[in-house]
Protein backbone atom coordinates (compact mmCIF):
# COMPACT_ATOMS: atom_id res chain seq x y z
CA UNK A 1 0.00 0.00 0.00
CA UNK A 2 1.19 3.43 -0.66
CA UNK A 3 1.44 5.71 1.85
CA UNK A 4 0.58 9.26 1.22
CA UNK A 5 2.60 12.67 2.80
CA UNK A 6 0.21 14.60 5.08
CA UNK A 7 -2.21 11.65 5.98
CA UNK A 8 -3.92 11.54 9.39
CA UNK A 9 -1.54 10.92 12.33
CA UNK A 10 -3.52 7.67 13.03
CA UNK A 11 -1.72 5.84 9.99
CA UNK A 12 1.46 6.35 11.41
CA UNK A 13 2.79 4.27 14.94
CA UNK A 14 4.79 7.08 16.39
CA UNK A 15 5.02 10.84 15.92
CA UNK A 16 7.76 12.95 17.49
CA UNK A 17 6.14 16.34 16.76
CA UNK A 18 8.61 19.76 17.88
CA UNK A 19 9.94 18.11 20.88
CA UNK A 20 11.87 20.33 22.76
CA UNK A 21 13.47 19.64 26.03
CA UNK A 22 15.01 22.09 28.29
CA UNK A 23 16.71 21.26 31.78
CA UNK A 24 16.68 23.49 34.73
CA UNK A 25 13.85 26.15 33.70
CA UNK A 26 13.65 27.92 36.61
CA UNK A 27 17.13 28.27 36.99
CA UNK A 28 19.34 30.71 35.85
CA UNK A 29 21.36 28.61 33.74
CA UNK A 30 19.15 26.19 31.59
CA UNK A 31 20.11 23.72 29.04
CA UNK A 32 18.47 23.44 25.85
CA UNK A 33 19.28 19.78 25.31
CA UNK A 34 16.48 19.07 22.53
CA UNK A 35 15.07 21.68 20.32
CA UNK A 36 11.93 21.25 18.47
CA UNK A 37 12.73 17.39 16.86
CA UNK A 38 10.38 16.29 14.79
CA UNK A 39 9.66 12.75 12.84
CA UNK A 40 7.87 9.88 12.22
CA UNK A 41 8.57 6.22 12.39
CA UNK A 42 5.98 3.72 10.42
CA UNK A 43 4.65 0.64 11.46
CA UNK A 44 7.31 -2.47 11.36
CA UNK A 45 10.04 -0.28 10.26
CA UNK A 46 13.14 0.16 12.23
CA UNK A 47 14.88 3.26 12.72
CA UNK A 48 17.87 4.30 13.97
CA UNK A 49 18.43 7.62 16.61
CA UNK A 50 22.36 8.77 15.74
CA UNK A 51 23.99 11.68 17.28
CA UNK A 52 27.85 12.55 19.14
CA UNK A 53 27.33 12.17 22.58
CA UNK A 54 25.44 14.66 24.42
CA UNK A 55 23.37 15.51 21.37
CA UNK A 56 20.06 14.48 23.43
CA UNK A 57 18.84 10.97 22.07
CA UNK A 58 18.96 9.43 25.54
CA UNK A 59 17.11 12.52 26.18
CA UNK A 60 14.92 11.64 23.50
CA UNK A 61 14.32 8.22 24.29
CA UNK A 62 13.23 8.54 27.50
CA UNK A 63 10.61 11.21 26.35
CA UNK A 64 9.20 8.29 23.64
CA UNK A 65 9.91 5.94 26.20
CA UNK A 66 7.50 8.75 28.92
CA UNK A 67 10.15 8.37 31.54
CA UNK A 68 10.16 12.36 30.50
CA UNK A 69 8.11 14.47 29.64
CA UNK A 70 8.85 17.11 26.70
CA UNK A 71 9.09 21.02 27.61
CA UNK A 72 7.67 21.55 24.12
CA UNK A 73 5.93 19.56 21.33
CA UNK A 74 4.81 15.72 21.73
CA UNK A 75 5.55 12.19 21.29
CA UNK A 76 2.04 10.38 19.77
CA UNK A 77 1.68 6.77 19.37
CA UNK A 78 -1.12 6.16 16.89
CA UNK A 79 -2.44 9.57 17.52
CA UNK A 80 -2.58 9.25 21.12
CA UNK A 81 -0.13 11.26 23.20
CA UNK A 82 2.14 9.49 25.04
CA UNK A 83 1.82 10.34 28.68
CA UNK A 84 3.97 7.78 30.80
CA UNK A 85 5.37 4.41 30.31
CA UNK A 86 2.99 2.19 29.12
CA UNK A 87 3.00 -1.96 27.77
CA UNK A 88 2.79 -0.57 24.02
CA UNK A 89 6.42 0.64 24.07
CA UNK A 90 8.99 -2.82 25.72
CA UNK A 91 12.10 -0.99 26.72
CA UNK A 92 15.93 -2.55 26.28
CA UNK A 93 18.48 -0.51 28.19
CA UNK A 94 22.19 -0.69 28.28
CA UNK A 95 22.20 -1.71 31.53
CA UNK A 96 19.88 -4.72 31.38
CA UNK A 97 17.31 -3.45 33.97
CA UNK A 98 17.25 -7.24 34.58
CA UNK A 99 15.68 -8.40 38.00
CA UNK A 100 18.68 -10.11 39.57
CA UNK A 101 16.44 -12.23 42.39
CA UNK A 102 14.65 -13.79 39.01
CA UNK A 103 15.49 -16.64 36.91
CA UNK A 104 15.30 -15.83 33.21
CA UNK A 105 12.06 -17.16 32.99
CA UNK A 106 10.74 -15.29 35.64
CA UNK A 107 12.27 -11.70 34.56
CA UNK A 108 10.97 -12.84 31.20
CA UNK A 109 7.07 -13.36 32.87
CA UNK A 110 7.53 -10.44 34.74
CA UNK A 111 5.06 -8.36 32.47
CA UNK A 112 2.73 -11.20 32.05
CA UNK A 113 2.12 -11.22 36.10
CA UNK A 114 1.35 -7.77 35.57
CA UNK A 115 -2.09 -8.83 33.55
CA UNK A 116 -4.23 -10.92 34.06
CA UNK A 117 -2.81 -14.52 32.93
CA UNK A 118 -2.50 -18.00 34.22
CA UNK A 119 0.34 -19.92 35.30
CA UNK A 120 0.03 -22.05 32.69
CA UNK A 121 0.07 -19.05 29.80
CA UNK A 122 3.03 -17.35 31.33
CA UNK A 123 4.95 -20.48 31.38
CA UNK A 124 4.53 -21.25 27.61
CA UNK A 125 4.78 -17.64 26.31
CA UNK A 126 7.74 -17.33 28.31
CA UNK A 127 9.04 -19.82 26.77
CA UNK A 128 8.53 -18.89 23.51
CA UNK A 129 10.67 -16.00 24.48
CA UNK A 130 13.09 -18.00 25.94
CA UNK A 131 13.96 -19.87 22.11
CA UNK A 132 12.57 -16.61 20.10
CA UNK A 133 16.06 -15.14 21.42
CA UNK A 134 17.90 -18.51 21.70
CA UNK A 135 18.34 -19.02 25.86
CA UNK A 136 16.78 -22.44 25.96
CA UNK A 137 18.56 -24.75 28.90
CA UNK A 138 18.94 -21.35 30.50
CA UNK A 139 15.24 -21.09 32.44
CA UNK A 140 16.47 -21.59 35.17
CA UNK A 141 19.72 -19.74 35.37
CA UNK A 142 20.13 -16.04 37.46
CA UNK A 143 21.26 -13.21 35.73
CA UNK A 144 24.10 -13.20 37.38
CA UNK A 145 25.34 -16.54 36.26
CA UNK A 146 25.01 -14.95 32.48
CA UNK A 147 27.19 -13.33 30.16
CA UNK A 148 26.30 -9.56 28.88
CA UNK A 149 25.05 -11.05 25.36
CA UNK A 150 23.13 -13.50 27.30
CA UNK A 151 21.82 -10.58 29.60
CA UNK A 152 20.52 -8.58 27.31
CA UNK A 153 18.49 -11.48 25.24
CA UNK A 154 16.83 -11.74 28.59
CA UNK A 155 16.12 -8.24 28.21
CA UNK A 156 14.64 -8.54 24.93
CA UNK A 157 12.72 -11.31 25.87
CA UNK A 158 11.03 -9.98 28.28
CA UNK A 159 10.15 -6.63 26.42
CA UNK A 160 8.45 -8.78 23.84
CA UNK A 161 7.03 -10.95 25.96
CA UNK A 162 3.88 -8.90 26.41
CA UNK A 163 3.96 -8.12 22.99
CA UNK A 164 4.23 -4.36 22.51
CA UNK A 165 3.39 -2.24 19.57
CA UNK A 166 7.54 -1.23 19.38
CA UNK A 167 10.70 -2.14 20.86
CA UNK A 168 12.56 1.39 22.93
CA UNK A 169 16.08 0.28 22.80
CA UNK A 170 18.92 2.36 24.03
CA UNK A 171 22.55 1.66 23.23
CA UNK A 172 21.55 -2.30 23.78
CA UNK A 173 24.41 -3.43 23.32
CA UNK A 174 26.91 -0.96 24.47
CA UNK A 175 28.15 -3.07 27.15
CA UNK A 176 29.14 -6.31 25.03
CA UNK A 177 31.82 -7.17 23.03
CA UNK A 178 32.41 -6.29 19.11
CA UNK A 179 31.85 -9.84 18.41
CA UNK A 180 28.56 -10.96 20.47
CA UNK A 181 27.38 -7.71 19.49
CA UNK A 182 27.69 -9.01 15.66
CA UNK A 183 26.08 -12.00 16.32
CA UNK A 184 23.30 -9.67 18.70
CA UNK A 185 22.62 -7.61 15.15
CA UNK A 186 22.15 -10.38 13.00
CA UNK A 187 19.76 -12.04 16.05
CA UNK A 188 17.70 -8.79 16.09
CA UNK A 189 17.14 -8.92 12.43
CA UNK A 190 15.81 -12.39 12.75
CA UNK A 191 13.84 -11.07 15.85
CA UNK A 192 12.00 -7.86 13.75
CA UNK A 193 11.64 -9.92 10.62
CA UNK A 194 9.81 -12.86 12.91
CA UNK A 195 7.61 -10.99 15.26
CA UNK A 196 7.32 -7.47 12.76
CA UNK A 197 7.29 -5.15 15.61
CA UNK A 198 8.72 -1.13 14.96
CA UNK A 199 11.94 -1.07 16.22
CA UNK A 200 13.30 2.44 17.30
CA UNK A 201 16.89 2.15 18.14
CA UNK A 202 19.07 4.31 20.10
CA UNK A 203 23.18 4.49 19.54
CA UNK A 204 26.40 6.65 18.93
CA UNK A 205 28.02 3.93 16.59
CA UNK A 206 26.71 5.33 12.94
CA UNK A 207 27.83 1.46 11.45
CA UNK A 208 25.60 -0.31 13.63
CA UNK A 209 22.79 2.17 12.36
CA UNK A 210 23.86 1.64 8.56
CA UNK A 211 24.23 -2.50 9.81
CA UNK A 212 20.51 -2.36 11.08
CA UNK A 213 17.84 0.28 10.17
CA UNK A 214 15.39 0.94 7.15
CA UNK A 215 16.55 5.01 8.46
CA UNK A 216 18.56 6.43 10.13
CA UNK A 217 17.35 10.16 11.99
CA UNK A 218 20.65 11.50 12.44
CA UNK A 219 20.67 14.28 15.07
CA UNK A 220 23.24 17.57 15.81
CA UNK A 221 23.91 18.38 19.20
CA UNK A 222 23.94 21.72 21.03
CA UNK A 223 20.78 21.50 21.02
CA UNK A 224 19.76 18.40 19.88
CA UNK A 225 17.85 18.72 16.48
CA UNK A 226 17.81 16.65 13.60
CA UNK A 227 19.86 17.00 10.86
CA UNK A 228 18.60 14.90 8.63
CA UNK A 229 16.66 11.74 8.03
CA UNK A 230 18.23 9.15 6.05
CA UNK A 231 16.87 5.55 3.92
CA UNK A 232 19.32 2.91 3.96
CA UNK A 233 18.66 1.68 0.65
CA UNK A 234 20.78 -1.65 0.86
CA UNK A 235 19.62 -5.09 0.82
CA UNK A 236 20.05 -7.60 4.03
CA UNK A 237 22.11 -8.55 5.09
CA UNK A 238 24.04 -5.86 5.04
CA UNK A 239 28.17 -6.13 4.52
CA UNK A 240 30.60 -3.84 6.06
CA UNK A 241 32.93 -4.41 3.56
CA UNK A 242 30.10 -3.51 0.70
CA UNK A 243 30.76 -0.03 -1.14
CA UNK A 244 27.36 1.35 -0.68
CA UNK A 245 27.74 0.58 3.35
CA UNK A 246 30.91 2.51 3.43
CA UNK A 247 29.57 6.01 1.55
CA UNK A 248 26.06 5.46 4.22
CA UNK A 249 28.50 5.74 6.69
CA UNK A 250 30.74 8.63 4.85
CA UNK A 251 27.23 10.56 4.48
CA UNK A 252 25.93 9.90 7.94
CA UNK A 253 29.72 11.09 10.03
CA UNK A 254 29.49 14.04 7.37
CA UNK A 255 26.20 15.12 8.58
CA UNK A 256 27.31 15.02 12.45
CA UNK A 257 30.42 16.49 11.83
CA UNK A 258 29.09 19.45 9.91
CA UNK A 259 26.84 20.19 12.44
CA UNK B 1 21.14 -18.99 16.97
CA UNK B 2 23.92 -19.69 18.67
CA UNK B 3 25.10 -18.92 22.51
CA UNK B 4 28.45 -18.09 23.98
CA UNK B 5 28.44 -19.83 27.35
CA UNK B 6 28.80 -17.37 30.89
CA UNK B 7 30.97 -20.15 32.03
CA UNK B 8 33.25 -22.66 30.36
CA UNK B 9 32.22 -26.21 32.65
CA UNK B 10 34.74 -28.06 31.42
CA UNK B 11 38.18 -26.69 32.53
CA UNK B 12 36.13 -25.29 35.36
CA UNK B 13 35.75 -28.53 37.36
CA UNK B 14 39.47 -29.69 36.75
CA UNK B 15 40.56 -26.31 38.50
CA UNK B 16 38.20 -26.44 41.36
CA UNK B 17 39.04 -30.02 42.01
CA UNK B 18 42.57 -28.57 42.33
CA UNK B 19 41.18 -25.40 44.56
CA UNK B 20 39.59 -27.63 46.94
CA UNK B 21 42.60 -30.11 48.18
CA UNK B 22 44.50 -26.68 48.54
CA UNK B 23 41.70 -25.05 50.48
CA UNK B 24 41.32 -28.53 52.98
CA UNK B 25 45.09 -28.04 53.61
CA UNK B 26 45.00 -24.67 54.36
CA UNK B 27 41.49 -25.44 56.25
CA UNK B 28 43.80 -28.15 58.68
CA UNK B 29 46.28 -25.82 59.11
CA UNK B 30 43.89 -22.61 60.39
CA UNK B 31 42.11 -25.26 62.78
CA UNK B 32 45.59 -26.64 63.85
CA UNK B 33 46.31 -22.94 64.43
CA UNK B 34 43.17 -21.46 66.23
CA UNK B 35 43.04 -24.85 68.69
CA UNK B 36 46.86 -24.06 69.61
CA UNK B 37 45.88 -20.17 70.05
CA UNK B 38 42.79 -20.97 72.08
CA UNK B 39 44.80 -23.71 74.52
CA UNK B 40 47.64 -21.04 75.09
CA UNK B 41 45.20 -18.31 75.81
CA UNK B 42 43.13 -20.86 78.20
CA UNK B 43 47.07 -21.61 79.70
CA UNK B 44 47.90 -18.05 80.09
CA UNK B 45 44.29 -17.41 81.69
CA UNK B 46 44.88 -20.87 84.12
CA UNK B 47 48.34 -19.27 85.05
CA UNK B 48 47.38 -15.71 85.65
CA UNK B 49 44.42 -16.79 87.84
CA UNK B 50 46.43 -19.04 90.26
CA UNK B 51 49.25 -16.37 90.60
CA UNK B 52 46.82 -13.86 91.27
CA UNK B 53 44.89 -16.49 93.73
CA UNK B 54 41.41 -14.82 94.50
CA UNK B 55 38.81 -16.30 92.58
CA UNK B 56 36.98 -12.81 93.11
CA UNK B 57 39.49 -10.98 90.47
CA UNK B 58 39.99 -13.35 88.31
CA UNK B 59 38.06 -17.03 88.25
CA UNK B 60 40.43 -19.97 86.58
CA UNK B 61 39.01 -21.52 83.66
CA UNK B 62 38.78 -24.29 86.06
CA UNK B 63 36.35 -22.73 88.42
CA UNK B 64 34.50 -20.90 85.42
CA UNK B 65 33.87 -24.21 84.40
CA UNK B 66 32.95 -25.55 87.73
CA UNK B 67 30.15 -22.81 88.27
CA UNK B 68 29.05 -23.62 84.49
CA UNK B 69 28.27 -27.09 86.04
CA UNK B 70 26.60 -25.14 88.78
CA UNK B 71 24.58 -22.95 87.44
CA UNK B 72 23.38 -25.71 84.72
CA UNK B 73 22.58 -28.09 88.31
CA UNK B 74 20.53 -25.57 89.38
CA UNK B 75 16.54 -25.69 89.31
CA UNK B 76 15.05 -22.53 89.03
CA UNK B 77 10.99 -21.66 88.44
CA UNK B 78 9.69 -18.59 86.97
CA UNK B 79 6.95 -16.85 85.82
CA UNK B 80 7.58 -15.01 81.96
CA UNK B 81 5.10 -12.71 80.23
CA UNK B 82 3.72 -14.88 76.80
CA UNK B 83 5.22 -18.10 78.15
CA UNK B 84 4.41 -18.48 81.80
CA UNK B 85 5.83 -20.31 84.69
CA UNK B 86 8.88 -22.05 83.61
CA UNK B 87 10.44 -24.43 85.34
CA UNK B 88 14.17 -25.91 84.44
CA UNK B 89 17.53 -25.51 85.05
CA UNK B 90 18.93 -21.58 86.24
CA UNK B 91 21.25 -21.53 83.27
CA UNK B 92 18.02 -22.49 80.79
CA UNK B 93 15.80 -20.47 82.85
CA UNK B 94 17.60 -17.05 82.61
CA UNK B 95 18.56 -17.41 78.86
CA UNK B 96 14.45 -17.56 78.41
CA UNK B 97 14.05 -14.67 80.41
CA UNK B 98 16.28 -12.65 78.31
CA UNK B 99 14.69 -14.03 74.60
CA UNK B 100 11.48 -12.62 76.48
CA UNK B 101 12.63 -9.39 76.33
CA UNK B 102 15.16 -10.14 73.02
CA UNK B 103 13.00 -11.31 70.73
CA UNK B 104 9.81 -9.32 70.70
CA UNK B 105 11.86 -6.35 71.20
CA UNK B 106 14.20 -7.36 68.28
CA UNK B 107 10.54 -8.33 65.98
CA UNK B 108 8.97 -4.97 66.81
CA UNK B 109 12.29 -2.73 66.32
CA UNK B 110 12.88 -4.75 62.71
CA UNK B 111 9.56 -4.15 61.67
CA UNK B 112 9.20 -0.46 62.53
CA UNK B 113 12.98 0.12 61.53
CA UNK B 114 12.11 -1.62 57.86
CA UNK B 115 8.49 0.10 57.74
CA UNK B 116 9.99 3.38 57.89
CA UNK B 117 13.28 2.91 56.19
CA UNK B 118 11.66 1.75 53.58
CA UNK B 119 8.99 4.44 53.36
CA UNK B 120 11.02 7.46 53.80
CA UNK B 121 13.60 6.25 50.79
CA UNK B 122 10.70 5.66 48.66
CA UNK B 123 8.34 9.00 49.35
CA UNK B 124 10.50 12.30 48.97
CA UNK B 125 7.55 14.08 51.31
CA UNK B 126 8.42 11.62 54.49
CA UNK B 127 11.45 11.82 53.47
CA UNK B 128 11.35 15.70 53.79
CA UNK B 129 9.37 15.63 56.68
CA UNK B 130 11.25 12.97 59.12
CA UNK B 131 15.17 13.49 57.69
CA UNK B 132 16.14 16.13 60.21
CA UNK B 133 14.58 14.54 63.02
CA UNK B 134 16.04 10.92 62.41
CA UNK B 135 19.00 12.64 62.26
CA UNK B 136 19.31 14.30 65.86
CA UNK B 137 17.43 10.91 67.23
CA UNK B 138 19.78 8.56 65.70
CA UNK B 139 23.12 9.27 67.54
CA UNK B 140 21.34 8.57 71.01
CA UNK B 141 22.27 5.24 72.01
CA UNK B 142 19.87 3.02 73.00
CA UNK B 143 20.58 2.53 76.81
CA UNK B 144 20.66 6.23 77.33
CA UNK B 145 16.53 5.94 76.93
CA UNK B 146 16.21 3.84 80.05
CA UNK B 147 15.24 7.01 81.65
CA UNK B 148 11.89 7.00 79.98
CA UNK B 149 11.62 3.23 79.52
CA UNK B 150 11.62 3.23 83.64
CA UNK B 151 9.09 6.36 84.19
CA UNK B 152 6.62 4.68 81.48
CA UNK B 153 7.19 1.01 81.44
CA UNK B 154 8.82 0.46 84.54
CA UNK B 155 11.92 -1.42 84.49
CA UNK B 156 10.99 -4.94 84.19
CA UNK B 157 10.72 -7.20 81.05
CA UNK B 158 8.68 -4.36 78.94
CA UNK B 159 11.52 -1.49 80.01
CA UNK B 160 14.06 -4.21 78.59
CA UNK B 161 11.93 -4.84 75.65
CA UNK B 162 11.48 -0.93 74.50
CA UNK B 163 15.50 -0.75 74.51
CA UNK B 164 15.76 -3.64 72.52
CA UNK B 165 13.66 -2.54 69.82
CA UNK B 166 14.87 0.91 69.87
CA UNK B 167 18.49 -0.54 68.98
CA UNK B 168 16.90 -2.72 66.69
CA UNK B 169 14.39 -0.40 64.93
CA UNK B 170 17.76 2.26 64.10
CA UNK B 171 20.03 -0.36 62.70
CA UNK B 172 17.25 -1.77 59.94
CA UNK B 173 16.31 1.84 59.34
CA UNK B 174 18.88 2.71 57.90
CA UNK B 175 20.27 -0.44 56.30
CA UNK B 176 16.22 -0.46 54.72
CA UNK B 177 16.53 3.30 53.60
CA UNK B 178 20.13 3.06 51.71
CA UNK B 179 19.11 -0.52 50.29
CA UNK B 180 15.69 1.31 48.94
CA UNK B 181 17.68 4.20 48.20
CA UNK B 182 20.29 1.93 45.78
CA UNK B 183 17.63 0.73 43.81
CA UNK B 184 18.78 0.90 40.47
CA UNK B 185 16.77 3.45 38.40
CA UNK B 186 16.78 1.05 35.18
CA UNK B 187 14.62 -1.61 37.41
CA UNK B 188 11.92 0.66 38.13
CA UNK B 189 11.30 2.20 34.80
CA UNK B 190 11.47 -1.46 33.14
CA UNK B 191 8.71 -2.36 35.41
CA UNK B 192 7.01 0.58 35.14
CA UNK B 193 6.82 0.28 31.27
CA UNK B 194 5.45 -3.84 31.85
CA UNK B 195 2.72 -2.51 33.75
CA UNK B 196 3.73 -1.95 37.41
CA UNK B 197 1.93 1.28 38.07
CA UNK B 198 1.11 1.82 41.72
CA UNK B 199 3.37 2.52 44.89
CA UNK B 200 3.05 -0.66 46.56
CA UNK B 201 2.87 -2.94 43.25
CA UNK B 202 6.61 -0.92 42.71
CA UNK B 203 7.33 -1.33 46.46
CA UNK B 204 6.03 -5.40 46.88
CA UNK B 205 7.44 -6.17 43.30
CA UNK B 206 10.73 -4.76 42.90
CA UNK B 207 12.02 -2.65 45.38
CA UNK B 208 11.57 -4.75 48.38
CA UNK B 209 13.68 -8.10 46.60
CA UNK B 210 15.97 -5.66 44.78
CA UNK B 211 17.27 -4.05 48.21
CA UNK B 212 16.70 -7.37 50.29
CA UNK B 213 20.33 -7.98 50.37
CA UNK B 214 20.85 -4.46 52.27
CA UNK B 215 17.59 -5.27 54.79
CA UNK B 216 18.56 -8.74 55.48
CA UNK B 217 22.20 -7.04 56.65
CA UNK B 218 20.35 -5.02 58.97
CA UNK B 219 18.22 -7.76 60.25
CA UNK B 220 21.59 -10.07 60.55
CA UNK B 221 23.66 -6.51 62.20
CA UNK B 222 20.64 -5.87 64.96
CA UNK B 223 20.05 -9.93 65.31
CA UNK B 224 23.63 -9.37 67.09
CA UNK B 225 23.35 -5.87 68.61
CA UNK B 226 20.44 -6.58 70.09
CA UNK B 227 22.36 -9.00 72.52
CA UNK B 228 24.65 -6.53 73.78
CA UNK B 229 21.77 -4.32 74.24
CA UNK B 230 19.97 -7.08 76.07
CA UNK B 231 22.73 -7.59 78.53
CA UNK B 232 23.31 -3.77 79.14
CA UNK B 233 19.38 -3.46 79.27
CA UNK B 234 19.28 -5.91 81.93
CA UNK B 235 22.03 -4.40 84.11
CA UNK B 236 19.91 -2.49 85.06
CA UNK B 237 17.68 -4.68 87.11
CA UNK B 238 15.33 -6.27 84.29
CA UNK B 239 15.36 -10.35 85.02
CA UNK B 240 17.88 -12.43 82.79
CA UNK B 241 21.93 -13.16 81.94
CA UNK B 242 22.44 -9.48 82.26
CA UNK B 243 21.18 -9.34 85.65
CA UNK B 244 22.87 -12.29 86.52
CA UNK B 245 26.33 -11.08 85.72
CA UNK B 246 26.01 -8.33 87.63
CA UNK B 247 24.32 -9.65 90.71
CA UNK B 248 26.92 -12.55 90.92
CA UNK B 249 29.70 -10.16 90.76
CA UNK B 250 27.92 -7.92 93.31
CA UNK B 251 28.26 -11.01 95.83
CA UNK B 252 31.63 -11.80 94.20
CA UNK B 253 30.89 -14.68 92.54
CA UNK B 254 32.41 -13.50 89.24
CA UNK B 255 32.93 -17.01 88.29
CA UNK B 256 29.17 -17.40 87.19
CA UNK B 257 29.44 -14.05 86.13
CA UNK B 258 32.11 -15.48 83.34
CA UNK B 259 29.11 -18.36 82.93
CA UNK B 260 26.44 -15.99 82.14
CA UNK B 261 28.97 -13.66 79.53
CA UNK B 262 30.19 -16.80 77.66
CA UNK B 263 26.12 -18.02 77.53
CA UNK B 264 25.69 -14.46 76.00
CA UNK B 265 28.66 -15.25 73.24
CA UNK B 266 26.83 -19.11 72.59
CA UNK B 267 23.52 -17.68 72.22
CA UNK B 268 24.75 -14.37 69.77
CA UNK B 269 27.43 -17.20 67.81
CA UNK B 270 24.60 -19.55 67.41
CA UNK B 271 21.86 -16.77 66.12
CA UNK B 272 23.85 -15.50 63.74
CA UNK B 273 25.11 -18.73 62.27
CA UNK B 274 21.51 -19.60 62.07
CA UNK B 275 20.30 -16.13 60.22
CA UNK B 276 23.55 -16.81 57.68
CA UNK B 277 21.93 -19.60 56.40
CA UNK B 278 18.74 -18.26 56.22
CA UNK B 279 20.31 -15.23 54.24
CA UNK B 280 22.10 -17.42 52.43
CA UNK B 281 19.48 -19.33 51.17
CA UNK B 282 17.07 -16.34 50.10
CA UNK B 283 19.77 -14.57 48.90
CA UNK B 284 20.96 -17.62 46.38
CA UNK B 285 20.80 -15.68 43.21
CA UNK B 286 23.72 -13.16 44.22
CA UNK B 287 26.02 -16.31 43.81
Amino acid sequence: MARVDGVADGDRRVAVDGVTKVFGVEDDDPVRALDGVSFTVEAGEFVCIVGPSGCGKTTLFRIIAGLEGATDGEVRLDGDPVTGPAMDRGMVFQEYGLFPWRTVIENVAFGLEQQDTTAEERRSRSQEMIDLVGLDGFESAYPNELSGGMKQRVGIARALAVDPAMLLMDEPFGSVDAQTRNMLHDELLDIWAETEKTVLFVTHDVEEAVKLADRVVVLSSGPGTVADVVDVDLDRPRSRTDAAFGEYQERILGLIHES
Amino acid sequence: MSVETAADGEPETAATGVRSSLAERLDRRSILLGLAGSLAFLAVWQVGAMAIGRTYLLPSPVAVATAFAGELAKSETVTLPLVGELTGSKLVVKLFQSLVHYVPGLLIGTVLGVALGVAMAWNRTLDDLFTPVTRVLRPIPPLAWIAFAIVWIGIGHGGAIFIVAIGAFWINFYNAYSGVEGVPQSQREVAASLGVHSDWGMIRKVVLPSASPEILTGVRTSIGQCWMIVVAAELFGAPGVGYQIINASQNLDTAVSVVYMFVISLVFLTSDALFRRVEGRVLAWRE
